[in-house]
């Protein structure tokens, strides 16, 4: 049946020879090339800028991603690698990319070793399956981004996640032992292993955040965490978010490291009281989400400890979830904001900006002064533990001025942010979306290193052209904010 | 003394100083001459001066790590001890920029009165600035609870390839913008550059630390103990000690398990009913007592007049520990808690005769080595008599795909091979 061609014409910037090649390695499902299925590929979270890529290919086996890697680079073709697509700073939008390498098919848990407290996953593994699959076990992987029901380990692992827990347990890169990487070239590397000391340099922490342009994962050994025995879920009601972001540094700084801390304002708290009916007071003007989790033992005096300090800090009123329905409810309300804010505006654009956590009041005031400035509502949902801040902008695209405004009023705010000592991503990554911004945090040397770290793996730089790093005449001219589905 | 490096050394006493530019002393082995730059410009200047000349050199800090494992000393040791600045202290934020001359024990003390603490603890933090902590990659019994330095670490800056300073990371405790120099420069052992400045996470210091300590009269018993103390609740530190560490802390017991508890009063009160479950004979401490303990258990590892001493640490899967310290045989001290333990002969305890009489040191690695890549294990060598060092290897050698990678990453940040050559992996 080799080599197979397509019933339809297939439009290629490369030697169409390549494709029968490809063919050659990959089943009939492994190849997808028909222009109005390509066209679900086109973005990922990040919908601002479409690119469609003229071949996806979907392997299953590391065998078959080194086999295509390495046909692609006798053949000079960049390619773009690609999870589930959940991403949102367009780490998967094809940039002068034509092929496009999806890992979901790559989705096996290969070994839960339990006694050694770590699992061994394809990176095509939903990040939530593998809590699943060890959680009567009574363990669970820690980096919990919201989107966890549909993103991989894999992009997990390109953009070094985060979640609301990792206030306390940290990011991906904490709980990634080990990785199979395959280079651009088509060599397979293993990277690292089932162990917690390395042997030379730390290849596994370069690799995680590098967005795919050190090659594609094709396997992980992930560290499982020990299931607390037990939670408890706290909702403090304040009356202006000044308060409640006092409240936060309150709570760290007397030496209380809660599972999580989440803040909503008032923008939010009524689209998710309006979607989801979790009983927060449609006029507070924030709450705070704390979750404590421990021995069952400390957390009556854990709890106390944050209600005092809550209520010092200006709470007005601080509940407890009075069981796991209750708790379950209120996680719903944080976890779903931010489709609840599609009741708001019929557009919206998110941003992923850090601060110092002693800085959020000062940046929700900058926020609220660049919200009056392009004239749009800003609502917040975030992980204020971490003081990593996502502004929601809400916009109407049929409105004249309304998207330039919305992208002005999201660049503002990260340069607000860098100002204020803090950071350009806590999670999302750079992407194709915050290139031109990364001259703002580093300095052309330290951005020439990084590119030469970056070499070290892609020598070519044909693993996900154009990302991360701004190089001139590379940067997308952002002009049209989508909604999104953000973290 | 190298002609060429006693040029350097009277050319730099004029440029910068007779009073910083010295030999060394017990660090002999890491380095020819020590300078001691009084600022960034200098650091960077001396690398360009270094590259300019053709001459190895190796951040003080390191040298250090590096007296016990060089088998000859690169021509410039560049001691920071001059650049140990706290830059910014944010106690609310919880983060710490310091300059990496610093030592750890100067940077716990400046962070004592809001009761947060860098949470990692190689042996000797009065003696390990901030550039070797990281560059080294040592960690001690808190990495159970707090990880290692690479998880505490959230920028760092450092003088590469033609006196660049380049950054990495912020002062955020979140940030995944721009690649993670941080993890490439944790455990590079002074081979990419020179670091000159890191930011930390700081972490809150437990309260109502307390000791659980159990002692038995055979290997097995007590790692068994330790196995299932892992399996019971959330602990500080874990650690299993044996022979002359045991008595180094004050046990006439052979083999002893210690386990640090903290939390909130009921929190301890339960934790030490599930450790009184285990362990044989325990007995608890705290207060001052517990702490005297665990910096007794965190410095033991690291005697600094120890001669003919051979230390090693391994990593293996954590279930293999019991089965590879058996087939050791030797001295150690054990982080149960992730699989990792330093194996040690001939280490003096206070007061006491070493240990065993010492073997063979190249023997000695061979079979530490064979038992730990028997159980999928990694060793590195931390401690070698000096003659010994040509014969032994002190890295393994990583996977030829992965080594190929690092091969490249030295070429790419230190093109013309000066920053601390030939005493890594595979030679690097």
């Amino acid at each position: 049946m080799y080599p197979k061609r397509t019933d339809h014409r297939l439009q290629l910037s490369f030697d169409p020879q390549v494709f029968d090649q490809l063919a050659r390695v990959l089943d009939a499902d492994g190849i997808v090339s028909r222009p109005s299925e390509l066209k679900v590929y086109e973005c990922d979270g990040w919908t601002v800028e479409r690119s469609t890529p003229e071949l996806l290919l979907r392997p299953r086996t590391t065998a078959e991603v080194s086999a295509i890697l390495e046909l692609l680079h006798r053949h000079g073709i960049p390619y773009v690698p690609r999870g589930s697509g959940t991403g949102l700073s367009g780490g998967a939008l094809p940039i002068n990319a034509p092929v496009m390498i999806c890992t979901t098919r790559m989705n096996r848990i290969l070994a839960i070793d339990i006694a050694n407290r770590i699992v061994e996953v394809e990176s095509g593994v939903v990040n939530l399956h593998v809590s699943n699959a060890v959680r009567t076990q009574g363990f669970f992987y820690a980096p919990d981004p919201s989107s966890q029901m549909a993103c991989t380990i894999g992009g997990n692992i390109a953009e070094n996640s985060g979640g609301p827990h990792t206030l306390k347990y940290g990011v991906t890169t904490n709980h990634v032992l080990g990785l199979e990487l395959v280079l651009p070239d088509g060599e397979i590397a293993q990277l690292g292993g089932p162990l917690d000391e390395r042997c030379g340099y730390d290849l596994v922490g370069a690799v995680i955040g590098a967005e795919g342009t050190a090659g594609i994962v094709t396997r992980a050994t992930l560290r499982l965490t020990r299931t607390p025995e037990a939670h408890r879920t706290l909702l403090a009601i304040f009356a202006d978010v000044d308060s409640a972001t006092r409240a936060v540094s309150a709570i760290i700084a007397a030496g209380i490291i809660p599972g999580a801390i989440e803040m909503m304002d008032q923008l939010i708290i009524r689209a998710v009281e309006a979607a989801f009916h979790a009983g927060i007071p449609e006029d507070a003007g924030a709450v705070l989400l704390i979750e404590l989790d421990g021995l069952a033992c400390g957390l009556d005096d854990g709890a106390q400890r944050v209600t005092e300090l809550a209520r010092a800090s200006g709470a007005g009123e601080v509940r407890v979830a009075r069981d796991e329905a209750d708790r379950a409810t209120l996680w719903k309300a944080r976890k779903r904001a931010f489709g609840a804010v599609g009741r708001l505006a019929p557009n919206y654009a998110t941003q992923d900006g850090v601060v110092p956590r002693t800085r959020l009041p000062d940046i929700l005031r900058e926020i609220t002064q660049i919200s009056a400035r392009h004239d749009l509502k800003i609502g917040n949902v975030f992980h204020a533990g971490d003081g990593n801040i996502h502004p929601i902008v809400l916009y109407d695209e049929r409105k004249p001025g309304d998207v330039q405004r919305a992208i002005d009023a999201g660049r503002d705010i990260l340069k607000a942010c860098i100002a204020m000592g803090g950071s350009l991503t806590g999670e999302h990554g750079i992407g194709a979306e915050k290139m031109a911004e990364m001259p703002l945090l580093f300095s052309p040397e330290d951005l020439i290193v990084m590119s030469e770290l970056r070499r070290v793996f892609d020598p070519l730089e044909r693993s996900n052209p154009n990302k991360v790093i701004p190089m001139p005449g590379s940067c997308v001219e952002v002009t049209a904010p989508h909604r999104q589905a953000p973290l | 003394m190298d002609d060429s490096v006693t040029h350097t050394a009277r050319e730099l006493e004029r440029t910068i100083g007779r009073g910083r530019v010295r030999l060394p002393h017990y660090e002999s082995r890491a380095a020819q001459v020590i300078v001691e730059p009084e600022n960034l410009d200098e650091t960077m200047e001396l690398v360009r001066k270094c590259e300019r000349d053709g001459l190895a050199l190796a951040p003080f800090g390191a040298a250090r790590t590096l007296a016990q494992i060089r088998s000859a000393p690169v021509e410039l040791g560049i001691s920071l001890s001059r650049l140990d600045r706290i830059i910014a202290y944010a106690s609310d934020d919880m983060t710490i920029t310091v300059e990496a001359g610093l030592t750890l024990a100067a940077l716990n003390m400046h962070t004592l009165t809001h009761r947060q603490r860098l949470a990692v603890d190689p042996p000797r933090p009065e003696l390990t600035t901030v550039g070797a902590l990281i560059a080294g990659a040592r960690s001690g019994p808190l990495r159970m609870s707090e990880g290692t330095v690479r998880d505490l670490l959230i920028g760092v800056r450092f003088v590469g390839h033609q006196g660049r300073l380049i950054h990495g990371g912020g002062s955020v405790v979140k940030n995944v913008a721009g690649y993670d120099l941080m993890k490439v420069m944790t455990g590079s052992h002074g081979t990419l550059g020179v670091i000159t400045e890191a930011t930390f996470r700081l972490r809150p210091l437990p309260t109502n630390y307390t000791l659980a300590c159990g002692k038995y009269g055979a290997r097995a018993e007590a790692l068994a103990a330790a196995m299932r103390l892992r399996e019971l609740a959330p602990m500080v530190h874990l650690e299993v000690m044996s022979g002359i560490g045991a008595r180094s802390l004050g046990f006439e017991d052979d083999f002893v398990v210690i386990a640090g508890l903290a939390g909130s009063e009921p929190e301890v009160a339960h934790l030490r009913d599930q450790v009184s479950r285990v362990l044989d004979g325990v007995v608890f401490t705290n207060a001052a007592e517990a702490i005297r303990t665990y910096e007794r258990l965190r410095d033991f590892i690291d005697h600094e007049n120890a001669t003919g001493t051979v230390v090693a640490e391994i990593a293996v899967p954590q279930i293999e520990l019991p089965r590879v310290l058996e087939a050791c045989g030797s001295g150690f001290r054990a982080h149960v808690g992730n699989g990792v333990a330093e194996l040690f002969v001939g280490l003096p305890a206070p007061g006491l005769n070493g240990d065993s009489p010492l073997a063979d040191p190249y023997a000695t690695i061979s079979r530490w080595r064979q038992a730990t890549h028997d159980a999928r294990g990694i060793l590195r060598v931390l401690r070698l008599p000096p003659d010994a060092r040509s014969r032994v290897a002190i890295f393994d050698d990583p996977p030829p795909a992965a080594f190929k990678l690092m091969r490249r990453l030295k070429a790419a940040f230190d093109p013309r091979g000066i920053f601390n050559p030939g005493s890594f992996v595979g030679g690097l």
